[in-house]
């Protein structure tokens, strides 16, 4: 027992060497990318969920506890995508720089304007989440606001490399800046398109692109889609159809398939973040392919 | 005189032209210019209205909280009272998170009793009522202390023999990472569903069965909240790791009576898991709990131990993913293997058999099997076994006599999931239990939780 006791001393002691990284835990893979892109190799970075797994759903596993422990800086969507899990891990294993409210701690939705904040907050109305739609990357502005905030903290969580972070966020802001010119005018004639999503996982999406959202295939956040839900939607599909359907490489297929074979309307999957196909391996190439598929369907469509 | 007589028809016709333009325009400039006049009035008359009814209101208001009306004045104004208005809630902005959980079950035995031979069990270890009853109802209420503590609390409300009792599950603080512990470390203290096991940290309403496993049931009386301290400490290795320990009063099963004074039992454990690929992981651990009692009361407080518990146990969880998704398929491997040791002595008073001197070991296991095939529904299997000890002659017959007969069961159970906050479930349970004792049970539950409800480990 007194071995025991020594040797768990032991290892608490044990002097953590100043390693050259810092230890990046980002909830999802775009924000991954975006650490990446401003930490360069100065930052390790590890990301809880890939592209085929729901963010919503998540178990707080062993290897994110343990990944949490090591965590210098974590970044997250945050108004409440991640309170499932997210929560276990900072309390078991975050160190204190990485809690809520600190600057370990950058959670994007805080950063940006939110979309669909609810007025009132009941359950009955599906998974809502009452801070407003978490679902907040793809809109490349929201991607520039974060990354702004990204720098401060990258910057005051390792001083010392802070002129790094500057210029590679000044790189990659100048070449962000303009690839989000070129992607509004290649989505220009996507102005006013009709699509229908599973899930409102595309508010942004729509929203930037000044897209309208003409409904989900799920009658409430949360809640697979049902059969009396999608026949609604297909007598209003009848009458007035949407360009697409639209859903994210996690999400069933079986919902999108009936209601695209019933209209006639393409049901495409939309790569959502990145890692789930080849075209989208970084920020850049997910839009790129996301504006491509859109702006394919659309033409297709007439 | 061609060329001109042409340049004036010329002249005349462009200026028939251009000159109805210009013509045109000048009445619309100045039908525009009455339309602005028009819209500029009214909306002066409408912010004018607005501005007075502004300083009505403002001037009612000092009104009220000026003079409280006396005599005959509108009864509207005479009832805002300055009492009323005084009415200060202060801090509900620090109000603690609130959860209810309900739960009700309808059970179908086919065989009387349920008692598990070789084994002496508390109460809440026996098989529930049957029909239809009222589970435990829990209230929660967990907030944070302040930067380095954070408090819950949940209470049980149930039906024992026919009375309401109010069980503490669960009231303990916390330290959070603010406190200064090594990142990793956390410190808790009060009654708390210790780390024990798979099963044990878990609320009940979180298992993915209707009832605990027969391990549970006779070695923790379905789960084991004593009245004590924790650490534990997630180690800074690549991966998982964690260990920990705590020191308890020693009154709760397998524990009972205790006097105050010292220890009454302690607890350690290791654990160690981590992925396989992205779809896949897992988790193992190892426990003991071991203490002392002078007087615990099992079988309706019909048996008695008193003596040494030494309680070892291990076990293991794998989740998998079939598609990478675990929202839409996975599948759940859990087994826990329990071995104990007593030593001291036991009376069954029913059975009369006086005070036995009682040194023996006793285990048990369970391995269970859930898959969810689609995200709304789940199916699950799982056998539960036990080996009794072998009873000195002195206790032949009494409770803890089981003839030999190794108590078991088979489980089988199908449950749908509308959200994270409700699901039902139907539950087949074969059990048996004791010698000639089978016992086909149906189960029907409903679990459903209100307001706010933490994350769940793993």
């Amino acid at each position: 027992m007194r071995n025991f006791v020594f040797l768990l001393f032991a290892l608490i002691a044990f002097p953590v060497t100043a390693l050259a990284e810092v230890n990046v835990f980002a909830c999802e893979p775009e924000w991954g990318a975006l650490a990446k892109e401003v930490g360069g190799e100065k930052v390790m970075v590890k990301i809880a969920t890939t592209a085929q797994q729901d963010p919503h759903h998540i178990r707080a596993k062993p290897s994110l506890l343990a990944a949490m422990r090591k965590a210098d800086l974590v970044i997250c969507s945050g108004a409440g995508l991640e309170v499932g899990w997210l929560p276990v891990l900072l309390q078991k294993s975050g160190s204190p720089q990485v809690q809520t409210g600190q600057p370990g701690n950058l959670m994007a939705a805080d950063y940006i304007t939110r979309l669909e904040v609810p007025v009132t907050v009941d359950r009955s109305e599906g998974d809502i989440h009452p801070e407003g739609n978490p679902h907040v990357h793809l809109n490349p502005h929201n991607v520039a606001l974060v990354a702004a905030e990204l720098v401060k903290r990258l910057a005051s969580v390792d001083g010392a490399n802070s002129t790094v972070y500057q210029s590679r966020y000044a790189d990659f802001s100048k070449r962000w800046d303009a690839a989000t010119k070129r992607w509004e005018k290649d989505a220009a004639r996507l102005r006013g398109a009709r699509f229908i999503a599973h899930h409102k996982s595309f508010t942004y999406l729509l929203n930037w692109l000044g897209m309208v959202e003409a409904g989900t295939l799920e009658a409430k956040p949360g809640i697979p889609p049902t059969t009396s839900h999608l026949e609604a939607l297909l007598e209003q599909q009848r009458k007035n159809p949407a360009r697409a359907i639209l859903r994210t490489p996690y999400e069933s297929k079986d919902a999108s398939q009936w209601l695209s074979e019933k209209t006639g309307v393409p049901a495409i999957v939309l790569p959502y973040t990145i890692g789930d196909d080849n075209q989208s391996s970084n920020l850049f190439t997910l839009f790129d392919r996301t504006i491509v598929l859109l702006t394919e369907t659309s033409r297709g469509a007439h | 005189m061609k060329t001109l007589s042409y340049g004036v028809a010329l002249a005349t016709l462009l200026s028939t032209t251009v000159i109805p333009a210009y013509a045109a325009s000048d009445a619309d400039v100045a039908a525009l210019r009455k339309e602005i006049q028009a819209m500029r009035q009214a909306y002066e008359s409408r912010i004018t209205d607005l501005e007075k009814k502004l300083s009505e209101v403002e001037r009612t208001q000092t009104n009220a909280a000026l003079a409280p009306a006396a005599g005959p004045a509108p009864a509207r104004q005479s009832s805002v009272t300055p009492a009323t208005t005084s009415r200060d809630i202060r801090d509900n902005s620090f109000n603690p998170s609130i959860g209810v959980i309900l739960n009700g079950q309808y059970r179908s035995f086919s065989e009387d009793e349920g008692d598990i031979a070789g084994f002496a069990v508390g109460h809440e270890g026996e098989r529930g009522k049957e029909g239809l009853s009222v589970e435990h109802t829990e209230l929660n209420f967990s907030a944070n202390v302040d930067d380095k503590f954070y408090g819950s609390a949940t209470a049980a409300i149930a039906e024992h023999d026919g009375e309401t009792e109010i069980e503490l599950e669960e009231a303990f603080v916390q330290t959070l990472p603010g406190m200064g512990l090594p990142t990793g470390a956390t410190l808790k203290a009060g009654r708390a569903l210790w780390t024990l096991g798979y099963l044990n940290e878990h609320h009940a309403h979180a298992d993915d069965f209707a009832d605990r496993p027969l391990p549970y049931r006779v070695f923790l009386d379905n789960a084991f909240n004593d009245d004590g301290v924790e650490f534990t400490y997630v180690l800074p290795t690549n991966f998982y790791s964690e260990v920990g320990g705590g020191i308890f009063r020693g009154d709760d099963y397998p524990f009972g009576s205790a006097s105050g004074d010292g220890i009454g039992a302690w607890s350690g454990f290791a654990r160690v898991g981590g992925d396989i690929g992205d779809n896949q992981n897992w988790r193992v651990g190892g426990y003991v709990l071991s203490g002392d009692t002078s007087g615990r009361l099992s079988n309706e407080d019909v048996v008695n131990f008193t003596g040494d518990t030494h309680l070892y146990a291990a076990d293991v969880r794998y989740t998998w993913a079939p598609t990478g998704n675990p929202r839409e398929q996975e599948v759940l491997l859990q087994g826990e293997y329990f071995w104990r040791d007593e030593d001291g002595t036991y009376e069954d008073t029913d059975a009369a058999t006086g005070v036995v001197p009682f040194n023996d070991e006793s285990d048990g296991w369970y391995a269970q099997a859930v898959y969810k095939f689609l995200p709304q529904w789940r199916v699950g299997a799982r056998y539960s076994q036990l080996s009794s000890p072998s009873v000195p002659a002195s206790l032949a017959g009494s409770a803890l006599d089981s003839s030999g007969h190794d108590p078991k069961t088979y489980t089988l159970m199908g449950d749908w999931t509308n959200s994270e906050f409700s699901r039902v479930r139907l539950q087949y349970n074969r059990e048996e239990l004791a010698q000639g004792h089978k016992d086909n049970q149906f189960l029907l539950q409903y679990i459903m939780s209100i307001g706010a409800h933490g994350a769940h480990k793993y």
